[in-house]
């Protein structure tokens, strides 16, 4: 369990957060979001779908990830979460 | 070069009334109006006209969503007319030579609603980081048709003529050139359009619209009335299956109809006036590509919307050549003026009617107009017995079309 405390975010939060992403923006249902799920493989999403991830992932989390690298790396929501932590500390690291 | 033989073999309807071209036709039947006060249309300024007559997005999510994503409400409509009339003409696409089967859907433009919801996100703050991946594609112009190409996963031709309100009527004549040079075996040609406040607005601000009814929206429009005082818009889709005759004739089709002849003429004088002497050379052309007399003409299916000048330029084109001899109603009164989708739900109503040997009335008519005089009007249901019927369609931009076909 990791916490990111100035934003009062769990990692519970933030697998919350995403699993809604995925439930509403892409109709899937609750009992596959686990975190071993492929992206690709086993939700279905395709290369159009990254873009409205990518937009639906901004809005839910406040950060700016359009033109982040790092996204290309993602397979599984549990790289989903890990990366939206790490952008989220990144960004409380910055601003200490 | 002899020309292949091109018949109608499905249809299906997104209307007003509801999905299907039998609820479209108990609506017709029972004397029913779609049109209704719009709620919030109030709010925006300097529209006049406050009615419509929309459609109901239903049963979306059989759609998957990856197919319904660059969906916009038109092509939702579409899809499902497309569905409709694929299945009344008992094709299955994996028994077919895929590269031969195609669609031809045209109109005014993309989904309405999405155009505003696109620029609503991009416009405050000019960003186009917001928006999503499938927008541009429920915006483009041929967004019906590469949606039902998509969804129904077709290989053949596909177009997409924007041609206003006439694009239907386009998509079909363009459907029945492709069949009869043997360019494509079957094509799902029709029209879609939707209903949103911006587009009652671009004919609002040129005083084409009904506004004297936003209370009593069920007695507007009003085709060749003397009180009519404009369009009121409506929404859908309508599609029907052109097929080699030969092609349906393998297969055991049910044939609802032939299409004798297409014509399109413009008006070349005036982008939103409508012009006899342009409908008139239209209509004849039709009947001469058919290779039929206005005397063989048993029904003529209006375009006439409820405008001024519009109406009156149909009634002396159609008194013109076929004087009060063949009995003309619109359907604009029970479904609105849905626009690049008219000229297809309307033809499938007028085929249903051939097939009925009935022929319904306009609805709204009480008294004919002095300047819509001399054609036969229809003012009852008839019971007669239909052979071949004409269709109008006319469109912003001066744009013509008629569309001849014969009971088979």
């Amino acid at each position: 369990m990791f916490t990111l405390s100035e934003e009062c975010m769990t990692e519970q939060e933030i697998i919350e957060k995403t699993n809604k992403v995925f439930e509403e923006s892409f109709e899937i249902e609750k009992d596959k979001l686990v975190p071993t799920a492929h992206i690709f493989t086993d939700l279905g999403l395709d290369s159009l779908d990254i873009v409205d991830l990518v937009v639906a992932l901004q809005n839910s989390f406040g950060v700016k990830i359009r033109n982040e690298e790092r996204v290309r790396d993602i397979r599984t929501l549990q790289d989903i979460y890990q990366f939206i932590f790490t952008i989220k500390k990144e960004e409380i690291d910055k601003k200490s | 070069m002899s020309f292949k033989r091109v018949v109608i073999t499905g249809m299906g309807v997104v209307s007003p009334f509801g999905n299907g071209v039998s609820v479209l036709m108990q609506g017709i039947e029972q004397g029913r109006s779609a049109v209704q006060r719009m709620e919030d249309w109030d709010r925006y300024i300097g529209l006049q006209s406050l009615v419509g007559a929309p459609a109901e997005v239903k049963d979306e999510k059989r759609i998957p969503r990856q197919k319904r994503r660059s969906m916009g409400r038109m092509s939702i409509f579409a899809a499902q007319a497309a569905e409709e009339a694929l299945v009344d003409a008992g094709i299955t696409l994996a028994q077919e030579d895929r590269w031969r089967i195609g669609c031809i859907i045209g109109s005014t433009m993309g989904s309405a609603k999405s155009i505003n919801d696109a620029f609503e996100i991009i416009l405050p703050n000019k960003d186009l980081g917001q928006l999503n991946s499938t927008m541009f594609f429920q915006c483009m112009s041929h967004t019906a048709a590469v949606n039902v190409a998509q969804y129904l996963g077709l290989n053949g031709s596909i177009m997409a003529p924007a041609a206003a309100c006439a694009s239907a009527l386009h998509a079909i004549g363009i459907g029945y050139d492709l069949i009869r040079l043997g360019r494509q075996d079957v094509l799902l040609c029709g029209g879609a359009e939707e209903l949103h406040p911006t587009v009652t607005g671009s004919f609002d601000i040129l005083f084409a619209t009904s506004a004297k009814y936003n209370a009593t929206p069920q007695d507007t429009p009003r085709p060749f009335d003397k009180d009519r005082d404009g369009l009121v818009c409506g929404e859908g889709s309508g599609i029907l299956v052109l097929e080699e005759y030969e092609h349906a004739r393998k297969r055991n089709a049910v044939i609802h109809a032939e299409v004798l002849g297409f014509n399109t003429t413009a008006n070349g004088f005036h982008v939103s006036q409508s012009n006899k002497e342009s409908m008139v050379a239209c209509m004849k052309q039709a009947m001469n590509d058919a290779g039929v007399n206005p005397g063989d003409i048993d029904y003529i299916n209006a375009h006439a919307t409820a405008t001024i000048q519009g109406d009156q330029e149909e009634a002396e084109a159609i008194r013109d050549i076929f004087g009060t001899s063949v009995p003309v109603s619109s359907l604009k009164g029970y479904i609105g003026h849905t626009l690049g989708a008219s000229g297809a739900i309307e033809l499938a109503a007028s085929l249903t009617m051939m097939k009925q040997n009935v022929i319904y009335p306009t609805k709204n008519l009480k008294t004919v107009s002095p300047d819509c005089e001399g054609i036969q009007h229809v003012l009852q249901p008839i019971s007669k017995k239909i052979s071949t019927v004409l269709k109008n369609g006319f469109a912003f931009g001066g744009i013509n079309a008629a569309l001849v076909c014969k009971k088979f």
